[in-house]
């Protein structure tokens, strides 16, 4: 064994580091500190993509603030943040919180109540989700959309079945679906998404929300055990959807977005129940990863006796306790959320400006922008939709147990579609969590 | 004093990284650990006790059992299968094999988001080759619908991971035969398959077991593929994952930290058993 | 003659390309050869095509990926998911920036827990091997047990130790963690390999008047070379394919490592297979390319290791 072929593979070794750190040292000459967080920057850790950086720039020059965006699925980031707030480390200082997650955070105090920095009398008229965020007078987070589920449509693939007027029913739609599926050439022609994760269990709310009802008392007992309650009717026809073939057998794994992606925007499919608002523009508009482009409409959500209501599942920007920098993140906050930048973020600049996979804006003055400057995204819509239809969830707020419960819903329904159970064993199941939660918590 | 000098880094790092944190998993798991619900108090074995209570835990056992009989068998034999391929000289032998090795030295990561692709059930190349080669009527689901037909997709998905060092170790041990042996036997007039099963298999029972624990604690500790290919659904569940869910999803700590003292019991009880069954066969042929 | 370990012998045995009698043997059964042949073809096929089909995926077009029946070429061949990645040319889904900087933390966190490592495993192995102390066997056994611990059985605990010293998201922390679960590994494959040397080699230095210590830098290390390569290449992959302990450890883009970033694009909402599988590729290349050129080492590490 000589040392000149070990330099030679040594050396090869070295090289390739050295090429990997060269050709990839495009991001800052900043080698490994934590998170940066001094009086200048903060750290803003939210489950969408960033604003576009020149707009961010703009921030940093008026305010001096220079913002870190980390960019993360919406389920890592919530195990990010319970990690981080149980061993009391920094991670971020303005943080996402979502309208299921506010009792919890409120409870554990693992977030600063924001009422000092913000009037909550004066917003509330501007926020019509602004109560989702208040838990025992506390005010957890700014809402920065009013998402809210909603049903698309294809219209040119409902065109071609020889319908124009969209159904109001439930049975109605399902007829229309069938007609529509011949039509096109699509065997399944209804997307819902059935993987065991977050937007499984919002879609089940919205279902009961269709058939009339919510899942939860405002006692936070299960309202859904009787086989004639809605919460009950609605996984029933969930499942049955799946079963029946009317939804591809594919969505068993397939996550929400997956589904809007891959299936509704590449016209796999003509109909989506548990779309969120603000699809349309953010995504089956944008011509790069749609072929749908100005072919799809919110209807109305079909419910069991004529048009249901809509769930509303806004996301919250809030200061967590660990943060290092609350006056810089009470700033972005300000920004992130005011007015004429929300209506950016959905598409009032053009789709340069948009912040992908936005729904709608949290304010009405936002709403307003939009509708004046030729309803884009069909805001006027979603405008009537948020005033007339929307409701939250849960009576009573969502409980501090939520995710445990949603982690029960999941996984039942789940199995219900799979076949492994059946939805009265589902709807059993989840009923005995829920009282376990409840005793326990 | 100069072994000891020459070993404290190791047991700095070990005694501090590793025993350290064991030792606090094994004690908090008798406690009731609940960010969400503080104060934490000692409970003794209730942990235990939800733990074999819980139907998706129970389930994860048992998957992941499945787990390690599909890796164990599938990597030993498909690696002794591509240990004789190589062991022949053959032009390009080298090339072959390191281009055998390089599933084992990628991420285990992005070999399950590559493999995930594949098994799309719209768009994957699995569906569409088979179909195209009338294997299959119409596509399939591969993942998410059958427990078991899940559970045998994803642990290909490890053992494509693995073989490769079962292969390089089972071709060490047959490299180490005398040649001799094969010629006697050839003379004798024994095929090959004879030649195989009467000297090379004998002869590399221990590269076997050593495989074959490779492959146990590996597949008994399956995470990053089940997490990708899976998610968190109970249906093909792992007990790694379920540590993560109870730990991260539940935010139960107490009950995460009772489950990895159990996994690690088990991990150890399944290696120490195959080596005593594997070793002592050797002893006995 | 040359020292080194058994596992030397295979390595050179194995990649050495045959020429002469081998060839001669094989020639004689024309159907055995066909077989042979196939069954390299056959396993060739299989380790290869997952990587063969990520690499085609990206370099299509969206259409081109999610056409039905599969393409299995690229045409039109484009590198847009490349530039995308990159964000060349204003592309980019918000991610242009994150994947190269994810690739410097890898790049950072496994050398340098590569290096840490082999220095402490290197002093520790040759303890094991040729020094005679009290409790040598209790410690050799420790330290290899813990190869038997799953992730978990440290994970929140190494969290909270790493929280208290304020080393949460930074690289020290990570590198911390990595080598103490590379170093039974290490270990092993080096006292395996200083095991097959011969001790003549340190006894004539000792003769010459040389400490143990003087010994092994001098005579050792040298010959025990491709032993250390393999430890340190090993170690160094080991570090690229971690998950967990970093999905845990960091929190943002200033030290989470590839897998991390790869594994969190495939959770995101929006990001096309091709993009995806672009990632992929490039979280792959490095270990990738880096197997192939030291695949000598990484065969010795792994045989030397399994022999008992």
């Amino acid at each position: 064994m000589n040392l000149g072929t070990l330099s030679r593979r040594a050396g090869t070794l070295a090289l390739a580091l050295g090429l990997v750190t060269s050709a990839a040292a495009c991001g800052s000459g900043n080698s490994g500190s934590g998170a940066s967080s001094s009086p200048k920057s903060i750290t803003v850790a939210v489950a969408y993509p960033s604003p576009p950086k020149a707009l961010l720039e703009q921030f940093t020059k008026q305010t001096g603030i220079k913002v870190t965006w980390v960019n993360i699925g919406w389920d890592d980031l919530q195990t990010k943040i319970a990690a981080a707030a149980s061993a009391n480390t920094y991670f971020a200082d303005a943080a996402d919180v979502d309208w299921s997650k506010v009792g919890e955070y409120q409870r554990t105090g693992w977030f600063y109540p924001l009422n000092k920095y913000f009037d909550v009398a004066s917003l509330r008229s501007d926020m019509p989700q602004l109560n989702t965020f208040v838990s025992n007078n506390d005010l957890m987070g700014i809402p920065f959309d009013s998402s809210f589920l909603v049903t698309t449509v294809n219209t040119k693939d409902f065109a071609k079945a020889g319908i124009t007027t969209m159904p109001t029913t439930l049975s109605d739609f399902t007829a229309d679906l069938k007609k529509v599926g011949a039509a096109n050439g699509m065997a399944s022609p209804l997307d819902i998404h059935f993987a065991t994760a977050e937007g499984l269990s919002t879609c089940w709310y919205q279902m009961t929300a269709a058939f009339g009802g919510q899942v939860l008392t405002a006692k936070d007992a299960p309202a859904f055990t009787s086989p004639s309650s809605p919460g009950y009717q609605a996984m029933a026809w969930m499942v049955n959807a799946y079963k029946s073939g009317l939804v591809p057998k594919g969505n068993i794994n397939e996550t929400d977005y997956q589904g809007f992606t891959t299936e509704m925007a590449r016209n796999r499919v003509a109909a989506e129940m548990c779309d969120y608002s603000g699809s349309v523009a953010s995504i089956y508009n944008v011509p790069s990863t749609s072929s749908v482009v100005n072919d799809t409409e919110y209807i109305p959500t079909p419910g069991a006796t004529g048009v249901g209501q809509n769930v509303a599942n806004p996301d919250g920007i809030g200061i967590p306790k660990t943060a290092k920098n609350v006056a810089g993140a009470v700033e972005f906050i300000k920004w992130f959320t005011n007015a004429e930048n929300q209506a950016t973020w959905a598409g009032l600049q053009g789709a340069k400006n948009v912040v992908s996979t936005f729904p709608l804006p949290a304010r009405l003055a936002s709403f307003n922008l939009m509708i004046k400057a030729g309803d884009i995204a069909q805001a006027s819509e979603l405008d009537n939709i948020i005033k007339a239809h929307a409701e939250a969830p849960f009576p009573n707020g969502a409980p501090p147990w939520y995710v445990q419960f949603s982690a029960a819903v999941q996984t039942n329904i789940h199995e219900a579609a799979a076949g492994q159970e059946t939805v009265q064993q589902a709807v059993t199941a989840i009923a005995a969590q829920v009282n376990q939660l409840k005793s326990s918590g | 004093m100069l072994p000891y000098l020459l070993l404290s880094p190791l047991v700095v790092f070990i005694g501090a990284l590793s025993f350290v944190p064991t030792a606090d998993t094994t004690v908090e798991a008798f406690f009731r650990v609940m960010p969400l619900n503080p104060p934490n108090r000692f409970i003794g074995l209730g942990n235990f006790r939800a733990l074999f209570a819980d139907p998706a835990i129970t389930t994860s056992w048992i998957n992941t059992a499945a787990y390690v009989v599909v890796g164990v068998a599938a990597s030993v034999v498909l690696g002794t299968a591509i240990a004789v391929a190589l062991k022949q000289r053959f032009r390009l032998r080298g090339v072959v094999l390191a281009l055998v090795i390089l599933p084992w030295a990628l991420p285990a990561v992005v070999e399950a988001v590559i493999w995930n692709w594949i098994y799309n059930p719209t768009f994957g190349v699995m569906n569409s080759a088979l179909h195209s080669a009338h294997l299959i009527g119409g596509y399939h689901v591969w993942l998410g619908l059958d427990r078991w037909l899940t559970i045998v997709l994803i642990e290909i998905v490890q053992v494509w991971q693995i073989t490769p060092l079962s292969a390089l170790i089972i071709l060490a041990a047959l490299q180490a035969i005398p040649p001799d042996l094969y010629e006697a036997a050839r003379v004798d007039g024994a095929g090959p398959l004879q030649a195989f099963r009467r000297i090379s298999l004998p002869l590399i029972r221990p590269a076997l077991a050593v495989c074959a624990v490779e492959a146990l604690v590996l597949s008994l500790n399956i995470f990053d593929q089940v997490y990708i290919l899976n998610g968190i659904a109970p249906l093909g569940s792992s007990v790694m994952l379920q540590t993560y869910v109870t730990t991260f999803e539940d935010l139960n700590f107490g009950g995460g930290y009772a489950l990895s003292l159990l996994v690690t019991l088990a991990t150890a009880a399944a290696s120490m058993g195959m080596l005593a069954l594997l070793y002592r066969r050797t002893e006995a042929a | 003659m040359a020292a080194g370990g058994p596992g030397e012998r295979t390595a050179r045995a194995l990649t050495r390309a045959a020429t002469g009698p081998a060839g001669r043997a094989l020639s004689r059964r024309p159907a055995r050869l066909l077989g042979h042949t196939v069954a390299i073809v056959v396993i060739l096929l299989w380790s290869l095509f997952p990587i063969y089909w990520a690499l085609n995926t990206s370099l299509s077009t969206l259409s081109g990926a999610d056409s039905t029946p599969a393409h299995y070429f690229p045409s039109p061949l484009v590198s847009d998911s490349y530039r995308a990645v990159f964000g060349i040319g204003g592309a980019g889904n918000g991610i242009s920036g994150e994947l190269g900087r994810s690739l410097l933390n890898s790049a950072i966190e496994s050398g340098v827990a590569m290096i840490v490592t082999v220095v402490i495993a290197i002093l520790a192995a040759y303890a094991f091997a040729r020094l005679q102390f009290r409790f040598k066997r209790t410690i050799f056994v420790s330290v290899l047990a813990t190869l038997l611990l799953p992730a978990y059985a440290t994970l929140i605990p190494l969290y909270r130790i790493m929280a208290s010293l304020s080393l949460v998201n930074t690289y020290l922390g990570v590198i911390l963690v990595y080598v103490s679960g590379f170093l039974p590994l290490a270990i092993w494959i080096l006292y395996n390999y200083f095991n097959g040397i011969p001790r003549e080699l340190e006894e004539a230095a000792f003769v010459d008047g040389a400490t143990p210590l003087r010994a092994l830098v001098r005579v050792v290390i040298p010959v025990a070379a491709p032993g250390i390569a393999a430890a340190a290449i090993i170690s160094f992959l080991l570090g690229w394919a971690q998950f967990l302990f970093p999905l845990v450890l960091t929190t943002n883009l200033s030290t989470q490592p590839v897998t991390v970033i790869v594994a969190a694009l495939n959770q995101q909402r929006i990001v096309p297979f091709t993009l995806l599988m672009a990632c992929g590729v490039l979280a792959a290349a490095v270990p990738g390319i880096l197997a192939l050129i030291l695949n000598r080492f990484i065969v010795e590490g792994i045989t030397t290791g399994s022999v008992k």
